[in-house]
């Protein structure tokens, strides 16, 4: 089962916000951009444990941008879609009731805060609201508390007290834990163990020196009170009743050294997340409900990077990837038992979200209003999707968080472009843009997960023009791709520049033979020229840089190339770009960077 | 309330209702009159509700009228199940059309919108007639009700060759009919099954579905559910594995004009993937009412009567005709039992006849003595609907019913607020409860007149409601019937809210009831009113089915009966044009006669 679509209108940030989710769900976004909000919606429709007062939204709930007072017809509506569940029947009992949909079989539920019908003029306070939740397409078919049992969402909040809740018996999720397992002990064995901690701690209390410090306290009780009021107290390890060795068990750390509430906060995190895990897992076996919903606000709170990336890849990945000691079948039915929602700032868990389950909110057009873009229905094939998730991986899912990404061919413009954006006035980390290489020219997934079906981040695309022996271009034949990619429609144009033209109003541009190339004679043939023969150990290589640095119109390109290959491109270009001044940059570099400033501003 | 475990002690020394009990799969329990049916099938489904299955999947339990609900619903709240998310009990209309056709209709090709409402009695004539004059002509619509209604239920493809070719002017008839709901966006009580079966025949999705959320399906009274309702349950049991647990009695089949056939039932229990179970024990009837019903239904069974009593069985020749029998009825026998039965109220006894003409006779003489009674028939002052006896309940608590609890005020409010489906936020409830719950209060006074207390029930909160919501547009009707009866003139004229109260069965009521409305009843005495041969057979019954029928509802009189039987006749019918056919007393009653007659008396 997974929730696939999220409508929300007029909540909190939220004006109009629909988006598309896949299995898990990674939300990202800036401070105040209404993450938790989100969250929130959520819970109105599925956490049993809000009470009906925090259902009843208020004034102040409606989101900011409607004209106050409100008028008769505003009201919060938020929806979700629930989709393959047909194959449980546990979950298809719930829901059928709910269907809006056969193919893919989709139940909705929504929760609706509207005035009271029978309100005579406009609502003016927060009485004359009311909400109720319904199922499928008819408000009469209201929900009831039922579902939110058998499909609960359960939230960690951002402030959670891991420590806190372990050291506390009624609060620990080790408690139901341990309550299941003492239900399956044998008792005569239980009763044997006890008694032999019942004579360990006799014999400890009868050490003379601890003797006499019970009956030290004791003698204190009675002087103080006297001996109808005084308590009677002993000095032991624990209760030696059976039934209470169990609830007596306590976590330790570090092989039994020292207990939990000296653990680091990260441990004490790492163990809470393990064991409520397993609490959540065990709800649905033992049939008290179907299915968990589980919210994380700030999953990385107290976690060392690589944790969270170990911690949270075992979260959200273990629909495809059973864990190894178990049966794979037996993974794979509990594990499609929880919906996971994360939301988060960190790059570590972005790093290891599944491609389809981001989602990022951010402001919309508006200014006013947050709105909600998602990979979950991207058209990728399994091979894109791997390649982008292993990108993101590597680059701690920077693209993520950009305001606007630049993509590029290869390391050698990864390492000049930012270097040449400073000198000409665009400082790339200022505005929040990233440069990406796709190590080869397949820019595709990459257009597709940054364009509007996908996450919806502005960004621009520089390629090389690539001659062939016969005069045409490689490049102009992708650009002509990319630009039907993006714009839906087969390019028709008269020539090459109209063509080129229309290319750049979409962010795609080309130079006019390769970067090296177009970067000697953009006027930074000196520096390019040094840097080859710094790094060459070829002599003849040295006396050619040497004579197309006096005259840059003897430049043999492919000649060039062939050097700088033999150096290795990053390595070059690494080097070269610690020896930028100046402003000038070649054309296509120069467009692509102010195509995106200008989006950025 | 009863664990159930407690309860299943009372089946181990019944053979039959024990193997019913451990039956682990779908079983079907074939089981007599007075066999504890009843009771063997709550327990097995508060068994199977405990064991089998998990929430939140349950059990749907379905039976043939509101009035065997309200029973099966009394009996299973005595071990603790009530109806909720996972447990349904009621007919199988509000069965299709709750959890077949509300949610899955709009999603299929039927072409029925999201939002529909059920015709009331009034629109669905209409559109009747409309569609009568469209396809065949400006006709008279009773001549053409019947064999309509028939028609429907026998061939329920609608794409079959058989239904476009055995009668194709019926045919064009129920298809025009049947579109015309559809474009009204209404469904009629035959509709709702129909579509439910067509949803569950078609659509695997509707099967899963329906599988998922009642993976164990209950019916009672299989015989009168008909062919609808059957292939309905095969569709579910053997294409989707859906389990059954059935009961019933072929031999008590008799609503052959609403599409039921005995054998359905027998046939069911042969299929290899059931087992069979045979009730064999009576606890209702004497020995001699066992045998005496065995005569008249012509057939063997092993019937074993565990009552200690005989019973007795009395014939009472009327010649001067069915009013005389009916004043003979209110003016001896009833007297003379009341005397002789020690213990013995009128509410244990049932008078039983044909149709709503002797129910009128029969009324009348009671009237006359001015005893009161009970009426259940086609004629009864009004119609029996969930909201009427909703309304029948809430004269009893304001009778009596706020000192005993019974029936408890939470249930009436339950019932209130699920006629109100238009009120969802609390609020708009909360105002509901509040204004039933202040007209209750305000009128516990058991001598109040029904139509003074009709009235301002209207008025303060009834009127809304019933002008408001779609979905009550046939209980408005019922209403609005109810209250016409209550006019100075009227039926009801007379009646407070004790009377009325009192008309869902209580001890100082005679009960008046036609053969069919019976079954499922038992009573100390029993009357059979108008034995003769014209009226049981009836004169237009001519083949031998039609004939079996009449045996089989003859039969389903004799054995309401648990102490005494008594049969009047008087040899002769009379059409409605005042015309005398002497056609003798009932062929049944002869039969019974010869071998069982203790006393004739003229």
């Amino acid at each position: 089962m997974r929730l696939s679509r999220i409508q929300i209108t007029n909540f909190r940030n939220f004006k109009s916000l629909d988006v598309a989710l896949s299995e898990h769900a990674v939300i990202v976004g800036e401070n105040k951009i209404g993450k938790s909000n989100l969250v929130y919606a959520l819970r109105l429709l599925l956490d049993p444990t809000l009470p009906d007062s925090a259902r009843q939204l208020r004034e102040e709930d409606f989101w900011d941008g409607l004209e106050r007072p409100l008028s008769g017809d505003n009201e919060i509506r938020i929806a979700l879609e629930i989709t393959d569940f047909e194959d449980n029947p546990k979950l298809l009992a719930v829901l059928a009731e709910h269907l809006v949909a056969v193919e893919p079989m989709t139940a909705r539920l929504t929760y609706v805060l509207r005035p009271i019908q029978t309100l005579e003029g406009p609502p003016v306070k927060d009485s004359d609201f009311e909400f109720f939740i319904f199922g499928g397409e008819s408000e009469e078919n209201i929900v009831s508390y039922e579902l939110r049992r058998r499909l609960p969402m359960d939230v960690f909040p951002a402030l959670r007290d891991a420590e806190g809740d372990l050291a506390n018996w009624r609060r620990s999720p080790l408690r139901p834990l341990l309550e299941k397992a003492a239900g399956a002990v044998d008792k005569a064995a239980l009763e044997e163990i006890a008694q032999r901690v019942s004579d360990a701690s006799d014999e400890i209390a009868a050490v003379p020196e601890i003797a006499a410090l019970n009956i030290a306290v004791t003698d204190r009780l009675n002087e103080m009170v006297g001996g109808s009021h005084a308590v009677n107290v002993t000095l032991g390890l624990t209760p030696s009743d059976a039934d209470r060795l169990i609830r007596a068990l306590r976590l330790f750390i570090d092989s039994g050294k020292r207990g939990i509430s000296e653990a680091s906060l990260g441990s004490a995190n790492l163990i809470y997340l393990a064991l409520k895990a397993l609490e959540l897992r065990q709800l649905v076996e033992e049939g008290n409900r179907d299915h968990t919903f589980l919210a994380i606000e700030e999953p990385e709170a107290h976690l060392h990077p690589h944790l969270q990336r170990l911690v949270y890849r075992d979260f959200l990945h273990t629909r495809q990837q059973p864990e190894a000691e178990q049966g794979a079948e037996e993974a794979a039915e509990v594990e499609t038992n929880r919906t996971t929602f994360l939301t988060t700032h960190s790059p570590h868990i972005v790093s290891v979200t599944p491609l389809r389950s981001l989602v990022l909110l951010r402001k919309a057009e508006d200014r006013l209003s947050t709105e909600a873009a998602s990979t979950a229905e991207v058209e990728l094939d399994e091979k894109d999707v791997a390649d982008l998730e292993r990108y993101l991986d590597v680059t701690r899912g920077e693209i993520v968080f950009s305001r606007a990404v630049l993509l590029v061919e290869g390391d050698a413009e990864c390492f000049v472009v930012p270097i040449l954006a400073k000198l000409i006035g665009h400082d790339l980390d200022e505005l929040g843009i990233s440069v990406c290489s796709v190590s080869g020219t397949n820019f595709a997934p990459y257009i597709k997960l940054l364009g509007d079906e996908g996450l919806g981040i502005p960004f621009a695309v520089i390629t090389d023009y690539d001659p062939t022996d016969d005069g045409g271009s490689l490049g102009v034949n992708r650009l002509t791709a990319l630009l039907e990619l993006i714009t839906g429609e087969e390019p028709d144009f008269e020539d090459e520049a109209a063509l080129l033209g229309a290319a750049e109003a979409m962010g795609i541009f080309l130079n006019e033979y390769t970067f090296e190339v177009d970067f000697f004679r953009c006027g930074r043939h000196k520096s390019l020229c040094n840097t080859l023969s710094e790094l060459t150990t070829n002599g003849a290589a040295k006396k050619r840089a040497a004579a197309w640095k006096e005259d840059p119109n003897s430049l043999d390109p492919d000649q060039m190339l062939e050097d700088i290959d033999a150096i290795a491109k990053g390595r070059f270009a690494q080097r070269l770009a610690s020896r930028l001044k100046g402003d000038a940059c070649p054309k296509y570099i120069r467009d692509a960077v102010t195509f995106l400033a200008e989006k950025c501003v | 309330m009863t664990d159930y475990k407690t309860a299943a002690e009372e089946l181990r020394d019944n053979p039959g209702q024990w193997k019913a009990y451990e039956s682990p799969g779908s079983c079907v329990i074939l089981a007599g009159p007075g066999s504890g049916k009843t009771k063997a099938l709550t327990i097995k489904m508060a068994r199977m509700l405990a064991e089998d299955v998990q929430r939140p999947s349950g059990i749907a339990c379905i039976t043939y009228s509101t009035e065997c609900a309200r029973e099966l619903q009394k009996r299973l709240g005595k071990l603790g199940i009530a109806e909720g998310s996972n447990v349904f009990i009621g007919t199988v209309h509000s069965f299709s059309l709750k959890h077949i056709v509300s949610p899955f209709a709009w999603l299929s090709d039927l072409g029925l919108p999201r939002e529909f409402t059920v015709a009331s009695v009034s629109d669905q004539e209409r559109i009747f007639t409309e569609s009568l004059k469209a396809t065949i002509g400006d006709e008279n619509p009773w001549n053409y009700r019947g064999r309509f209604e028939r028609y429907r239920r026998t061939y329920l493809d609608r794409e079959s060759k058989e239904f476009t070719s055995v009668d194709s002017e019926i045919a064009g008839l129920v298809a025009d009919y049947e579109k015309r709901l559809i474009a009204e966006s209404v469904v009629d009580f035959d509709s709702m099954i129909l579509w439910g079966l067509q949803l569950i025949e078609r659509h695997e999705w509707v099967r899963k579905a329906i599988k998922a959320r009642f993976p164990i399906l209950v019916v009672d009274e299989y015989q009168d559910l008909g062919l609808t309702l059957h292939r309905m349950v095969l569709a579910l049991c053997q294409k989707a594995g859906v389990r059954l647990v059935a009961v019933g009695d072929p031999d008590q089949s008799i609503y052959g004009f609403a599409g039921s056939m005995p054998k359905l039932l027998k046939e069911l229990a042969k299929a290899e993937w059931v087992e069979p179970v045979s009730l064999k024990f009576n606890y209702r009837c004497g020995r001699r009412i066992v045998a005496a019903s065995l005569t008249a239904l012509g057939e063997e069974r092993e019937y074993e009567s565990k009552v200690k009593q005989q019973g007795t069985i009395n014939f009472y020749e009327c010649p001067e005709g069915i009013a005389q029998q009916a004043t003979f009825i209110i003016e001896e026998i009833i007297p003379a039992v009341l005397k002789q039965v020690p213990g013995l109220v009128v509410g244990k006894i049932a008078v039983l006849y044909g149709d709503r003409n002797d129910g009128s006779v029969i009324a009348a003489a009671a009237e006359a003595a001015k005893i009161k009674y009970v009426r259940i028939d086609a004629g009864a002052a009004y119609r029996r609907t969930p909201l009427t006896r909703w309304l029948e309940d809430c004269a009893a608590w304001c009778v009596s019913g706020w000192k005993s609890q019974e029936p408890p005020l939470s249930g009436l409010i339950k019932k209130w607020l699920s006629f109100n489906r238009a009120a969802k936020g609390d609020v708009d409830r909360a105002a509901l409860r509040q204004k039933l719950v202040t007209f209750l209060f305000a009128h516990r006074e058991p001598t109040l007149l029904l139509r003074e207390w009709l009235r301002d029930f209207y008025k303060s909160c009834l009127g809304s409601t019933l002008k408001d919501e779609p979905a009550m547009r046939d209980e408005a009707e019922a209403f609005k019937g109810l209250v016409q009866a209550t006019a100075e003139t009227k039926d009801l004229a007379e009646f407070n809210i004790a009377t009325f109260s009192g008309q869902g069965g209580s001890p100082e009521h005679l009960n008046l009831i036609t053969l069919h409305s019976a079954k499922g009843l038992e009573f100390e005495v029993v009357v059979m009113m108008g034995m003769d041969q014209g009226r049981i057979p009836r004169w237009d019954a001519s083949s031998p089915a039609a004939i079996s029928e009449a045996r089989r509802l003859f039969y389903v009189g004799l054995t309401r009966a648990k102490q005494q039987i008594h049969m009047t006749f008087s040899g002769f019918t009379e059409d409605k044009y005042g015309r005398r056919h002497k056609k003798g007393p009932s062929i049944f009653l002869t039969e019974l006669q010869q071998k069982f007659a203790e006393d004739v008396q003229t």
